[in-house]
């Protein structure tokens, strides 16, 4: 065996090196992508309140149809799609930009450049999305499920991709030390992917709509790896990176976390196709879709093992900790979502769940559970680094994880209950197809309470951060318990 | 586009060609640059002088217990 130097040797290796021209200080990192990240975080933030409005209206228009229904641009239609692209491009990818990109310049160990770049992109894709979203409220929504932003919108948020991609790019590039963290290894191809994915699926959808069940292929294919190859990777890169952070531990088993993201880049791709499991499209390509799916379990389970053993023995410190609080929530729920989402693409239990309220409970434990939980613990903990201040008000951390954690455990219950009972009645000829909508109705109210905690903890959330922004609180902050050091306060 | 017209398709298939590519050459990559040996030791490379290993970094503002040593080192 050649005997290459170690990646990890003091010479190559910044996080050891005593030079400071090669040791980035993380609070040089932090200054240096300060402005670009709470741009991202204010529109993120932004986004999540104009989703949310749009998330209540969606819901009690499913039990009390005749709610706003004198309103042409509040039909139950476009409404609920406005509120997905909201959150799941407005709220989602902004703060994806913002702490995913962070995460990255940390790890990178260089001061971050061309931060024009990413202000061009942000403001292309904000743009481009205001634009999207109230083209589907004037009705020039599409007809597909996850790209309902109409044509004349798509090429900015296009260009957007691009930029943020080539950013990515430049500062793995220019990285100080050869090794690559997890977290790196997720974000990237993370990037990598979402352009590809983006792109296909507009040109053979929109631009040059491919015929007949390709497109619903196509479709699937795009729709579930937006949450498998864009937010999960992005997700787990926040997870891998803030979770061993937070406890001034490593990660349980390195190993397992690499074998756990080839295991996803491989596996998760042919997942979507056990959307179209009934579908008239060839049998042989369902069933690699559900053995795509079901091999989802091997990369679940070793993320899952390896978060759990390593905040063992350290639950009063992640109890005390916001930003753990909110991320090990979101890292029990990946666990939970994923192994139910592999058992939903089995023929059998898809015959049930299929067409029912049961797989819009299965996205938002999906999105919001996992993914957006491990997101709010990523701005708990980059928000003080970055402003050298500490969080204003506990409580209202405390009521945002209440609001957030109960609402989204009654929305997830209720829906997947409820979407069960559903699809079993459905299944049961001697059962009218109205009486098994009558019966779904106590279940969508359920779902219109948990918006309401929701609500709340979203509101507590705003105003906690932007009280925190506009500098109350300041005073205490220079001592607060969230910053790193006296080298990191003293850097600014 | 007509779905037996693959000569439609030609783009996005060196386009995926090109994808799947450099997914390769990134896994050949990072084998060859020692990325998949020496696992413990890279799990490490996280902490720095301003966030080292064994301190816990993040607590509710009302706390008073700040960047508390922890007690247990892995």
């Amino acid at each position: 065996m050649s005997q290459e130097p170690s990646i990890l040797s003091p010479s190559s290796n910044p996080y050891s090196s005593d030079s400071a021209a090669v040791r980035a200080e993380l609070s040089q990192i932090d200054v240096s992508i300060r402005s670009a990240a709470l741009f991202f975080v204010v529109s993120a933030i932004g986004w999540l309140m104009i989703g949310t409005v749009f998330a209540l209206i969606t819901a009690f228009k499913a039990h009390q149809p005749d709610f706003l229904g004198a309103y042409e641009f509040l039909t139950f239609g476009r409404v609920r799609s406005a509120h997905l692209n909201a959150m799941a491009l407005g709220w989602g990818n902004n703060v994806i930009y913002a702490v995913g990109l962070w995460i990255m310049a940390r790890l990178c160990r260089a001061p971050v450049e061309h931060k024009g770049l990413l202000f061009i992109a942000g403001a292309f894709w904000n743009i481009g999305l205001t634009i999207g979203v109230i083209g589907i409220l004037r009705g020039d929504i599409t007809s597909v499920e996850w790209l309902e932003i109409p044509q004349y919108a798509t090429p900015m948020l296009a260009i957007s991709y691009a930029l943020i991609g080539v950013w990515g790019i430049i500062a793995f590039r220019f990285r100080k030390g050869d090794h690559v963290y997890v977290s790196q290894w997720y974000i990237l191809a993370a990037l990598f992917w979402f352009p590809w994915l983006y792109v296909i699926a507009q040109a053979m959808i929109i631009w040059f709509p491919a015929r007949g069940v390709v497109q619903s292929l196509t479709n699937w294919w795009f729709a579930h790896n937006v949450l498998g190859l864009w937010l999960t990777p992005m997700a787990l890169a926040t997870a891998y990176y803030l979770i061993p952070k937070v406890l001034g531990r490593p990660i349980y088993s390195y190993y397992l976390s690499v074998l756990g993201f080839w295991a996803l880049a491989i596996f998760y791709n042919w997942a979507g196709v056990h959307h179209l499991i009934g579908g008239p499209i060839p049998v042989w390509l369902i069933s690699a879709g559900i053995v795509g799916s079901v091999m989802m379990v091997i990369p679940v389970i070793v993320v899952g093992l390896n978060h759990h053993m390593t905040v063992v023995g350290f639950h009063k410190e992640v109890w005390r900790s916001p930003t753990l609080r909110f991320t090990l929530f979101g890292a029990i729920s990946y666990t939970l979502v994923s192994l139910i989402g592999s058992s939903m693409a089995l023929r059998s239990v898809n015959e049930v769940t299929h067409f029912t309220h049961f797989t819009v409970g299965h996205a938002h434990h999906g999105v919001y559970a996992f993914f957006t939980m491990i997101m709010f613990g990523g701005v708990y903990y980059m928000m003080p680094r970055l402003l050298k201040r500490e969080w204003p008000s506990a409580g209202l951390i405390r009521l945002h994880f209440w609001g957030s954690a109960i609402g989204i455990t009654i929305m997830v219950v209720a829906l997947q209950a409820g979407g069960w009972i559903q699809g079993l009645e459905m299944n049961n000829p001697e059962i009218p197809f109205l009486e098994t909508v009558k019966n779904t109705v106590p279940w969508l109210k359920a779902r219109s309470i948990s918006g309401i905690f929701l609500t709340v903890g979203h509101i507590a959330f705003g105003v906690n951060f932007f009280w925190m922004l506009f500098a109350a609180g300041a005073v205490r902050a220079k001592e607060g318990p969230t910053l790193l050091s006296e080298e990191g306060s003293a850097a600014q | 586009m007509d779905v037996y017209d693959y000569k439609e398709l030609l783009p996005i298939i060196l386009l995926g060609i090109a994808f799947f590519s450099v997914s390769i050459t990134m896994l050949y990559w990072s084998a060859k640059k020692g990325q998949l040996r020496e696992f413990d030791e890279q799990a490490k490379t996280i902490f720095t002088d301003e966030e080292p290993e064994g301190e816990l970094t993040d607590s509710f503002p009302a706390s008073k217990s700040s960047t508390r040593k922890s007690s247990r080192k892995s």
